[in-house]
């Protein structure tokens, strides 16, 4: 047993914000979302292996030139191994029929493999690492207010069709700041059920009821203090006045800057390559 | 009182988030040794790492440097049946009524003997042991609905959750902080019994001097980290030169003493008790009158 069994703070790159000054923490916000955009969409769509491994070297490089070590984006990824492995399953073994073609590994009953199905499995385990390393990058390089505003001001457009912009990034901001708030919280009301006796994670996979009831413990101590938690900022709102719907002026201006547009035309390009250019395999 | 601590810590060193950026030495080397039946305050400033230490005790956390032997069992050692040192050490953490997460109180304060696969019928005595014990009425009280209560009773549902585990010692994070007057003596008063009667070791953290003056046979403190000074609450609020130099606070009858001396009267400053402090102030009155 490790000594951080506990420490769920450790894997949760979420709503970390990670100040090292580099080029990247320095772009603006609203171009920085914009090419994550951009980025995400040419990432999900390229579907060869080249395109993807390059993809991939691109994001890892993103994490050399903001200077967050490229541990916190593998931290990330931990977690969700196993849902890539289950979806790599599942694809394998009920997608035969979308990626039939290429040449035939396995044809016994309804199991078909195939060279197409086994390049989606693949396709798609890079595909969620590139995304979830992206991700990382610009939560761990931008502030919460900066993602805030970028986003509000990206979907100031949307005003006119009377969609509540501000509400919208107003939910987004309070949702990620309180990531890690929650994780200390977990980590707490673990500690506190396990010197009770609880244990988790121990009781055999099949036991599905079993193991659901042992997160009672945890799970409704931590809605009850996310209500609190929600009534106590409600009130902070409140006290300095915060009216819903009324003109709300920013503090921080934008101005993008040449640097910033040289950023987004290069992800652009990077886009255009990796979706136009005939990788080989 | 016996020769072999029953809690022994040597030169424990803990880091967080250990080879990431936001790494941080929490423990520098603390010391310490506590004997069966002692009751002991472990105070200091916040971020001084009382908390991270007492999580130690009960295996929720393992020593990374240093050692932590409890009754005779190594913490570092892998093969430690750690359910039975989590049954041996009650450890209740800051703001416990937090964790209460059963409807009924009685149903809650079974969660820890029901997991231990208890039968019924002793589950049952010890949930109705350790509410009498926290002065909560066991026949009254059993079926009442959690979310009811007040601050002060939910805190005793909490501690009741821990004790009904029966644990030899009990470690207790800060737990008055937040409490209304009455509801922290009446958890005082548990405590003392708990150490007195039933002859639990006690450990407990505390930002309240008067608390620890009132309760505490020995006081460790801590800083950055480290522990600097052990003693008798004696020693260490009637020494004003290491109050002062280690920046802590002392209980008021030590503030009236040290006026009474600096006004030149002949006190003895080590009389911190209550009792012992009047007596000190009446000696200082008659001498007036005189
Ligand atoms: N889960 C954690 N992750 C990272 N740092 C922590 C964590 N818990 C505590 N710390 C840090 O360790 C230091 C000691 O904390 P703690 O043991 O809670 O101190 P105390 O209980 O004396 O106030 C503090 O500086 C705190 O910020
Ligand atoms: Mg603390």
């Amino acid at each position: 047993m490790a000594s951080f069994e506990f420490e769920l703070t450790r894997n949760i790159t979420i709503g970390q914000y990670l100040p090292t000054g580099s080029l990247i923490h320095r772009l603006d916000p609203r171009i920085k979302l914009l090419a994550f955009t951009i980025l995400v969409i040419a990432m999900a769509i390229c579907h060869t292996y080249v395109g993807n491994f390059i993809a991939l070297a691109f994001a890892c490089y993103l994490f050399y030139i903001s200077r967050i070590p490229i541990s916190y984006g593998l931290s990330g990824v931990k977690p969700a191994i196993p849902f890539i492995l289950v979806l790599a399953v599942l694809q394998l073994l009920f997608y035969s029929e979308i990626a039939s073609g290429g040449t035939v590994f396995v044809d016994y009953g309804f199991i078909l493999i195939t060279s197409d199905s086994i390049r989606l499995v693949i396709v798609s385990a890079l595909r969620f690492i590139e995304i979830i390393f992206l991700s990382s990058v610009l939560t761990l390089s931008t502030s919460t207010t900066q993602i805030t505003h970028g986003i509000e001001s990206l979907l100031d457009p949307l005003k006119h069709v009377k969609f509540p912009v501000h509400e919208f990034a107003l939910i987004i901001t309070i949702a990620i700041r309180f990531v890690p708030t929650f994780a200390m919280e977990m980590e707490k009301m673990m500690k506190a059920q396990a010197s009770r006796g609880a244990e988790f994670g121990t009781g055999a996979w099949w036991r599905i009821i079993q193991r659901t009831k042992d997160v009672f413990p945890i799970i409704i101590p931590l809605f009850n203090v996310a209500m609190a938690r929600a009534e106590d900022l409600v009130l902070a709102m409140e006290a300095r006045c915060y009216t819903p719907g009324s003109e709300r002026s920013i503090y921080a201006k934008y101005k993008a800057k040449s640097t910033d547009y040289a950023a987004l035309l290069f992800c652009i390009l990077f886009a255009v390559l990796l979706l136009a250019f005939p990788f080989p395999y | 009182m016996s020769d072999n601590p029953i809690l022994e810590v040597k030169n424990l060193q803990h880091i967080y988030m250990e080879k990431t950026p936001l790494e941080h030495q929490a423990l520098t080397g603390v010391s310490l040794r506590v004997y069966d039946g002692e009751c002991i305050a472990i105070i200091g400033h916040t971020g001084s790492g009382k908390s991270t230490l007492i999580q130690h005790f009960n295996g929720l956390m393992r020593p990374q440097r240093g050692e932590v032997i409890v009754d005779g069992h190594h913490l570092s050692d892998p093969k430690l049946d750690i359910k039975g040192l989590r049954r041996k050490v009650g450890l209740v953490f800051q703001n416990p009524e937090d964790q209460i997460f059963e409807k009924l109180i009685g149903d809650d304060i079974a969660y820890g003997p029901l997991k231990m696969g208890l039968p019924l019928k002793e589950v049952r005595d010890r949930v109705e042991w350790a509410m009498e014990l926290v002065g909560l009425s066991f026949n009254e009280l059993k079926d009442r609905v959690t979310y009811a209560l007040s601050g002060g009773q939910k805190r005793k549902v909490a501690l009741a959750g821990v004790l009904a585990l029966k644990p030899k010692i009990l470690v207790l994070d800060e737990p008055t902080a937040g409490l209304d007057p009455r509801s922290r003596q009446e958890l005082l008063d548990n405590i003392v019994q708990l150490n007195k009667k039933e002859n639990m070791t006690v450990i407990f953290v505390s930002h309240n001097m008067e608390e620890v003056a009132y309760l505490a046979e020995r006081i460790y403190v801590l800083a950055d980290g480290r522990n600097l000074i052990e003693g008798t609450p004696r020693d260490i609020f009637g020494n004003n030169e290491t109050l002062a130099k280690h920046h802590i606070g002392a209980p008021q009858t030590v503030e009236i003493l040290t006026k009474l001396k600096e006004q030149g009267y002949d006190v003895n400053l080590k009389s911190y008790e209550i009792e012992a402090a009047t007596k000190e102030i009446v000696s200082v009155l008659q001498s007036y009158r005189r």
